[in-house]
């Protein structure tokens, strides 16, 4: 059960999910509210925004960090899914982790043709993403970041290729059924990521996308735990001290592990839901 | 082949008069004479292009020539003899479209850059003439490459890229097209 992940910003983003390779130049200023809405796990109400604000600095035309404090809201009421969702929460703008981040840009996409970056990140959290209990979550996660510019800038293509590690400790609950299981060993976990889209200017600063990304996790005791695919589109705003991108992706196809009565089967719904909505709003300076 | 969608966001110069512009910081006349100088004459002659020409300029120059009509002006001196072209042009910044200017001389090399519009958020170094000079005696034989023909500008990548790119397009047009 890694951490849910909201991927540090390499600058202006027209994607929800897929990041783009430019980065900062020095001396400049980014800063991002990001919002990320998961709703629907098939049964029962579950609704979970993750928060985030995020701070990025050009330390170097080719170099970028950042760094952002997370927050949850959650509302889940009629499921329980053993060992992952312990219990009905309702809770908003909880505090839940803080993320690092490090970028390099090593090919420029408009001055070397193909655009190739690569991120690290270290992220530490003390909530459950999922299920809003107390966990201790230390995750690393390295990117490389693909873009193409297309037609002179008006046709963008975008691709991220991620892994992230994963150390967890859950807390005791008090309370709990006597069969019901919550394991507080740690666990380690390493996940996979790889994202793709394509990005069209219809109009001066207005650019619409499509996406789609494949997530999946593995963890010693099971093997591959879960995998999912999610892909919808965008909408960008870009201006030239803020932009805001807003993406729908609904899970197209998922598997690996399933919760006790599941009805759809072809997703996977025990830490990914049915929709994921993402808004973006950025100021630079 | 013609990008159908061009024409949704691109407006042919041809429909815009002089006066209409809304240069942000200079009006087709200004970059006229910032160009060419006070004493200089421009007759307006825009070029309308086939499909079969902007083929032949995006072979060419390596980048789509979008418009049918491109703006440009003959410019003669105080004694009536053609000295140069003056081009009005638009290419893609990183959100909006730059508008700029171009003098070419009759023997094809550049005689001036002029940024009539710039709204990015970064890059305004584009506008400072140390940047633009950059550009001067360019001509066709040169290599049209960022960071050996005219720096880069971080943060305006693109943008810079495209200007460099877009003067290499009115080179060729006048190249093919309007050399006598």
């Amino acid at each position: 059960m890694s951490a849910f992940s909201l991927p540090a910003m390499a600058g202006e983003s027209l994607f929800g999910f897929v990041k783009g390779a430019e980065t900062l130049p020095e001396g400049a200023g980014e800063l991002y509210q990001k919002v990320i809405s998961r709703s629907d796990k098939g049964t029962g109400e579950y609704e979970a925004i993750n928060w985030e604000t995020e701070l990025e600095y050009g330390i170097t035309d080719r170099f970028s960090m950042s760094g952002s404090f997370k927050m949850l809201s959650l509302d889940t009421s009629g499921l329980i899914i053993d060992g992952y969702l312990p219990k009905e929460e309702d809770f908003s703008f909880k505090p839940m982790g803080l993320e690092a981040a490090a970028t390099y840009m090593f090919l420029s996409p408009a001055k070397d043709n193909f655009g190739l970056s690569g991120q690290i990140s270290f992220d530490y959290s003390w909530l459950d993403t999922h299920s809003g209990q107390e966990k201790d979550t230390y995750s690393l996660e390295l990117d490389a970041i693909a873009q193409k510019f297309f037609l002179e800038g008006q046709l963008v293509w975008g691709a991220n290729f991620g892994v992230e590690t994963t150390y967890a400790d859950r807390k005791e609950i008090d309370g709990l059924p006597a069969d019901f299981d919550w394991p507080t060993d740690p666990e380690m976990e390493i996940e996979l990521k790889f994202g793709t889209g394509l990005s069209y200017r219809f109009a001066p600063n207005w650019f619409v996308s499509l996406e789609a990304y494949y997530e999946t996790e593995f963890e010693t005791e099971v093997g591959q735990e879960r995998w999912s695919v999610f892909a919808g589109p965008s909408l960008h705003y870009g201006a030239a001290k803020w932009w805001a991108t807003l993406s729908w992706l609904p899970q197209m196809k998922g598997g690996g592990e399933q919760y006790e009565g599941q009805e759809d089967t072809d997703l996977h719904l025990i830490e990914k839901t049915e929709e994921e909505l993402r808004l973006t709003v950025a100021l630079n300076f | 082949m013609r990008d159908p969608l061009a024409g949704l966001w691109f407006v042919p110069l041809s429909v815009i008069s002089v006066s209409a512009y809304c240069a942000d910081y200079l009006t087709v006349s200004q970059a006229q004479k910032a160009i060419f100088g006070e004493q200089a004459i421009f007759l307006e002659s825009p070029l309308e292009l086939s499909n079969d020409q902007r083929k032949a300029i995006k072979k060419a120059a390596g980048t789509r020539q979008r418009q049918q009509t491109q703006a440009a002006w003959q410019v003669m001196g105080a004694d009536g003899k053609l000295v140069g072209w003056f081009f009005v042009d638009d290419v893609i910044g990183k959100h909006e479209y730059i508008s700029y200017a171009l003098g070419v001389s009759v023997a094809g090399e550049i005689l001036g850059m002029e940024i009539m519009s710039y709204r990015e958020s970064h890059g305004d170094e584009v506008r400072e003439a140390s940047w633009r000079e950059k550009f001067v005696g360019k001509h066709l034989g040169d290599p049209f490459k960022l960071d050996e023909d005219v720096p880069n500008i971080s943060g305006a990548t693109l943008s810079c890229r495209n200007l460099l790119d877009g003067a290499k397009r009115l080179l060729v047009i006048y190249d093919l097209y309007l050399q006598q």
